[in-house]
């Protein structure tokens, strides 16, 4: 029997749910015919958990342990863009410094994940050896925040007004001594992965996204900047403390999975230099806003924020009716609309190019699913 | 500049508010409130503006749904945010042939609200099994009425 929207001509392959170029449980019911793609459509919610559902039936502080499993890869974004959100709401003014480290650990964590993405993405197509480089990398990332944080994945660090826990003196020499290393590593990614002809074969002229296309999907992120637009809310729509610094936002020209991965190359580096000039202007001073009410129960009214996350656009739209729970809280995850656009691009392409457009589109299911 | 164009564009469709809004409490440049039915046509003008849809939800009030949709702008920082209320059990037109992107969005208000969009080429649920009989984000949902649980 056919499922609706089956045709019998067609070949039918499940692409998942447990697929490792998936990175998580997501099932594309692919029709082809021969190797080519007639029709690709995504199946998601494996992994749904219910948090919109959550944030309205606990308080505010006991829903933000399940901002750093949203997007499990960069759990500070979700974290920051949480607590701006209730911020805003109650008028709290986050002290400097605690801005300050907020900044560092969030690139530091940008940085994290993009080192993931290239690892993972390149064993996708094949290649065993930089994924080996980018976790050996990423794990010193992962020892500098959990001194601070005390973890090494699902972060939860950030709270309403400012940070919790102070950062020494070790960790701020730990981010330079990061940072030189890993541009001492760039030689290798370059020789290993940037010139490697079987990658450029691979993902130069794929999955190709028009300007037009980011518009009508509302795409954001690496997937927005790949096709050159410059959309990148930490300069478009300034938050914290990134004003002060002087970063480039990388964007592609063509729009392939090829400008999507130096997209995300290339931000490493400028979330470097983001870091590197915060160490050096740390003030002293709090880490936490004074009269933070220790019930938050923020005045009724709706609110959006929005972050710069790693893979686009976090945003969160929070009603408060003067409880202490959120009325409606919606999580607007970057990677749901990224990967809306995949039914559009798949079509007339090979299974083996699917894999690495569906790599290239950076999706981190449970944020998708929720 | 763009919320002048915005304003002006929005103005000509005979909406119930178009006013500039309070960035600083709110996040958004611009406020708006419109029937259901206006709904194509304001995507309409959003789209010849260049803006595109950032997030599509809707908020369950006791008499009526809200619709809430934020467009923005990759060039120029301008948050519009509309507002559409539906009455319990009507459907709203759908922007999907608008906004390509507004499908999924459609399809989740449709499984965590219930509600319906007219015109919608493939209302399926989107991150709910597809056998579910219940729309979970509805004020009235309580967890333990899931059938897991039973």
């Amino acid at each position: 029997m056919l499922e609706r929207g089956l045709e019998e001509k067609y070949y039918v392959l499940n692409l998942g749910p447990q697929h490792p170029s998936t990175h998580g449980v997501l099932r594309v019911e692919l029709q082809m015919e021969g190797e080519f793609i007639v029709k690709a459509d995504p199946d998601i919610g494996y992994g749904h958990r219910g948090h919109e559902h959550m944030a309205e039936n606990r308080t505010y502080l006991q829903f933000l342990p399940n901002l750093g499993r949203v997007d499990y890869l960069h759990a500070l974004a979700y974290n920051q863009c949480y607590c701006m959100a209730v911020e805003k709401l109650l008028e709290l003014k986050v002290p400097e410094r605690a801005e300050f480290i907020r900044v560092i650990t969030c690139e530091l964590n940008r940085i994290a994940s993009h080192l993931l993405w290239i690892g993972a993405y390149l064993l996708d197509l094949g290649a065993f050896t930089p994924f080996l480089y980018c976790f050996d990398d990423r794990e010193n990332i992962l020892d500098l925040l959990d001194r601070v944080t005390g973890s090494r994945l699902t972060y939860c660090y950030y709270r309403f007004g400012g940070v919790p826990r102070d950062v020494d003196d070790d960790f701020l020499a730990g981010c330079k001594a990061f940072a030189r290393r890993l541009r001492s590593r760039y030689r290798d990614y370059e020789n290993l992965v940037n010139k490697n002809v079987i990658f450029l074969e691979r993902t130069k002229g794929i999955g190709i996204i028009t300007p037009e296309q980011c518009v009508q999907y509302g795409l954001t992120g690496p997937m927005v900047r790949g096709s050159g637009i410059p959309y990148d809310i930490r300069k478009c729509e300034p938050y914290s403390v990134y004003p002060l610094f002087d970063f480039e936002i990388p964007v592609g020209s063509t729009g392939d999975v090829y400008d999507r991965y130096m997209v995300r190359y290339r931000e490493m580096e400028q979330s470097l230099r983001i870091i590197e000039q915060a160490v050096d202007r740390i003030p002293a001073g709090p880490i936490m806003a004074e009269k933070v009410p220790k019930r938050i129960k923020p005045a009724p009214g709706e609110v959006y924020v929005a972050v710069e996350a790693a893979r686009g656009e976090f945003g969160i739209f929070l009603v408060s009716q003067g409880e202490t729970a959120p009325y409606r809280l919606k999580l607007r995850v970057p990677s749901f609309g990224n990967l809306s656009i995949l039914p559009e691009i798949a079509v007339d392409t090979l299974v083996a190019d699917l894999v690495a457009i569906l790599g290239s589109i950076d999706v981190v299911v449970p944020e998708i699913d929720r | 500049m763009l919320l002048n164009d915005l304003t002006q564009a929005l103005g000509r469709l005979n909406l119930a508010k178009v006013a500039p809004g309070e960035y600083h409490k709110s996040g958004c440049h611009l406020e708006v409130e419109a029937a259901p039915a206006q709904m194509p046509e304001v995507a309409r003008v959003m789209l010849e503006q260049g803006c595109f849809l950032e997030s599509l939800t809707a908020v369950d009030f006791p008499e009526h749904f809200t619709l809430v949709y934020h467009f923005n702008h990759f060039r120029e920082l301008c948050r519009t945010v509309v507002h559409a209320r539906v009455p319990k059990e009507a459907a709203a037109p759908t922007i999907s042939h608008i906004y390509p992107g507004a499908n999924w969005y459609e399809r989740e208000v449709y499984d965590l609200f219930g509600l319906t969009f007219a015109g919608h080429p493939d209302l399926r649920r989107i991150l709910l099994p597809f056998e579910a009989d219940f729309h979970p984000l509805r004020k009235k949902f309580a967890p333990s009425e899931t059938p897991a649980d039973a």
